[in-house]
């Protein structure tokens, strides 16, 4: 399948334009998203070591994972949208970046495998052995950091 | 001699030169500043908000805390240590910046901030361990956190932006 087209037109939009001619947008974006960043793998982090058993062990795993989530997901909101807006203006340059593809596929996968896996076993009651919260909290230390390493390199590679 | 003069001197030398040239390492040190972010600042944005009471409510103020802490210091570190290479490699075109000035300025104040809010009314946390809504004092160390943290961060991302 040729993407081609989709970025050409994603490059176009007039929001697209209208942040790439602007000289502030584009890094009043930037700082949103990476405020949204800390919050996100700071949150989904202290999830993470609690699932491994090496943070916040006095709390339960369902205390720990159920009361950063609301965080995590407006974290994730605020990264997503600004990222989104971020990409309109600079699709092409995208579009040719090896990096760019790592990130969105790592960030499918992370998005996946919380929404999917990581809630359900972090959900009070849930029946899960603790091999299988240590793999999934290290898939989703690795998918996550992952996409942050990822977007940073955009702009090296 | 001055502070710009040291600066232009630190950017200069030999290792700042070295780390400012290099094509891996400038960008991977750069990239492990950003990642710790999620350890330090993300860990104490937990503490600020338990502080306000807007997350764990039910869980005593010192699980939080020290639960916290060791990650914390962990993020600290590496943040500090990362940022520090980082100023050594630009320090001359740092200096001038206001946004940089202003993110130096933001962190010392935060250290004030934890160091009162450790030294006054942590001291008597048996008494308001279990509260949902912590003393005056304590969610003002909360919202003061969350506040200058965020401009820290703002104002860290802002500065690759207006340099010179």
């Amino acid at each position: 399948m040729n993407l081609l087209p989709l970025f050409q037109w994603f490059d176009a939009t007039s929001i697209g334009v209208a942040i790439r001619n602007s000289t502030d947008i584009f890094p009043v974006l930037e700082v949103f998203h990476i405020f949204g960043l800390t919050v996100l793998l700071g949150t989904l982090t202290i999830t993470d070591l609690r699932m491994l058993g090496i943070g916040m062990k006095r709390q339960s795993i369902a205390t720990v994972a159920g009361q950063l989530a609301p965080w995590t997901m407006w974290a994730a909101a605020v990264t997503i949208v600004t990222g989104f807006l971020l990409f309109l203006s600079e699709a092409m340059k995208c579009y040719g970046n090896a990096a760019f593809p790592w990130k969105m596929w790592l960030l499918l996968a992370g998005i996946l495998l919380y929404l999917f896996v990581q809630r359900r076993i972090t959900a009070p009651g849930a029946r899960v052995s603790p091999v299988q919260l240590k793999a999934v909290a290290v898939l989703s230390m690795t998918l996550w950091y992952g996409v942050a390493v990822a977007g940073r390199a955009i702009a090296f590679v | 001699m001055s502070i710009f003069t040291i600066c232009k001197a630190i950017q200069d030398s030999s290792i700042g030169t070295q780390l400012r040239e290099s094509t891996y390492l400038w960008p991977a040190i750069e990239g492990v500043h950003l990642l710790s972010l999620a350890l330090s600042v993300g860990t104490i944005i937990l503490v600020d908000l338990r502080l306000i009471g807007a997350v764990m409510r039910e869980e005593p103020v010192t699980d939080v805390i020290e639960q916290t802490q060791p990650w914390t210091l962990a993020g600290f570190i590496t943040a500090f240590t990362t940022g520090g290479l980082l100023f050594w490699s630009e320090a001359g075109r740092l200096y001038p910046s206001n946004s940089f000035r202003f993110k130096m300025l933001f962190i010392f104040l935060l250290g004030i901030n934890a160091l009162v809010f450790h030294s006054t009314i942590y001291k008597t946390v048996d008494k308001w361990n279990n509260a949902a809504v912590t003393p005056f004092r304590a969610r003002f160390a909360g919202w003061f956190g969350l506040t200058f943290w965020a401009a820290v961060i703002f104002l860290g991302r802002w500065t690759a932006y207006n340099l010179k």
